[in-house]
């Protein structure tokens, strides 16, 4: 069954690089380019996964999983936080957000997928 | 003790040679050697520049530099997408994210030597003849690196902690 991720990263060139991993897997992409409304599009959209950048405008990463794990609806959905920074405090604090994992930027495709593959099941799509 | 710019410039320009070999050798499978810094001026092409701050006992900003035909290599290759189908604003996303995980590098390893500090949201600068200026009580330093085909020119400036 196909699974919906949904990527919230102010970057064009991440969202599609993350786009790019998944693209032999059975996956629908929607996306978002801040906190506020990567909000929006999981409350209207209800995604199987969320791929969560930390440091955006507008609102962050970590606002963003607050607000997502107060709301009855969404507080369920699994997180994959995406970080340029990996610093001993930074990880420490990350990994106490409630999050299922989180990649270290820069990241190898394979890293990402194997990281997913542990928090959803993921299809690898039928050749044509 | 007080942190000197003279300590967080030495710190970061140390720390740049392994934030860069990293993010080049895992995002494009190319090797990084440093060299003296190369006047990109003198390609006559247009330049980029992506720049991001770091805010707190380290107080500076890194500035990006590269000719915008190596700026569409890179960002051809992170996207997989052919050079000619990608417009001015891919390649300075492009660049923004190169220069966003430079600097995250950095600020990881600055934080976990003692000097903890924030990023800023990156930005980028087009044009042929610019560069980043000391101002008092500020201190500079540049940098080149051989990154594959392409060079970087990287300019530091520190800032006293505010």
């Amino acid at each position: 069954m196909s699974k919906k991720i949904l990527t919230v990263d102010d970057s064009r060139t991440i969202r599609m690089i993350i786009r790019r991993a998944f693209k032999a897997h059975d996956c629908t992409f929607v996306e978002a380019g801040n906190g506020e409304e990567g909000l929006a599009v999981a409350a209207k959209e209800k995604p199987d996964l969320i791929i969560l950048d930390i440091t955006m405008p507008v609102m962050d990463g970590a606002t963003m999983l607050g607000r997502l794990r107060q709301d009855p609806d969404l507080k369920g959905i699994p997180v994959i936080m995406l970080t340029a920074e990996s610093g001993q405090d930074n990880v420490a604090r990350i990994a106490g957000l409630g999050i299922s994992d989180y990649v270290v930027k820069p990241f190898k495709d394979d890293v990402l997928l194997e990281k997913a593959s542990k928090v959803i099941p993921l299809a690898l799509l039928q050749a044509a | 003790m007080q942190t000197t710019n003279v300590q967080v410039i030495g710190e970061v320009c140390e720390l740049l040679n392994s934030g860069i070999s990293e993010v080049f050798s895992t995002m494009f499978s190319q090797s990084v050697e440093a060299i003296s810094p190369p006047d990109l001026r003198l390609t006559q092409e247009v330049l980029i520049a992506g720049s991001v701050g770091f805010v707190g006992e380290a107080n500076g900003v890194v500035y990006v530099h590269l000719t915008e035909s190596f700026a569409k290599s890179l960002a051809s290759g992170m996207l997989q997408m052919p050079e000619n189908e990608l417009d001015d604003e891919m390649v300075n996303d492009a660049v923004a994210e190169i220069s966003n995980m430079i600097v995250g590098s950095v600020k990881s390893n600055l934080c976990d030597r003692g000097f903890p500090c924030v990023l800023t949201i990156p930005s980028i600068v087009r044009g042929r003849d610019f560069g980043a200026e000391a101002s008092a009580g500020s201190e500079r330093a540049s940098l080149g690196f051989q990154c594959g085909p392409g060079q970087l020119f990287v300019e530091v400036l520190a800032r006293p902690p505010q």
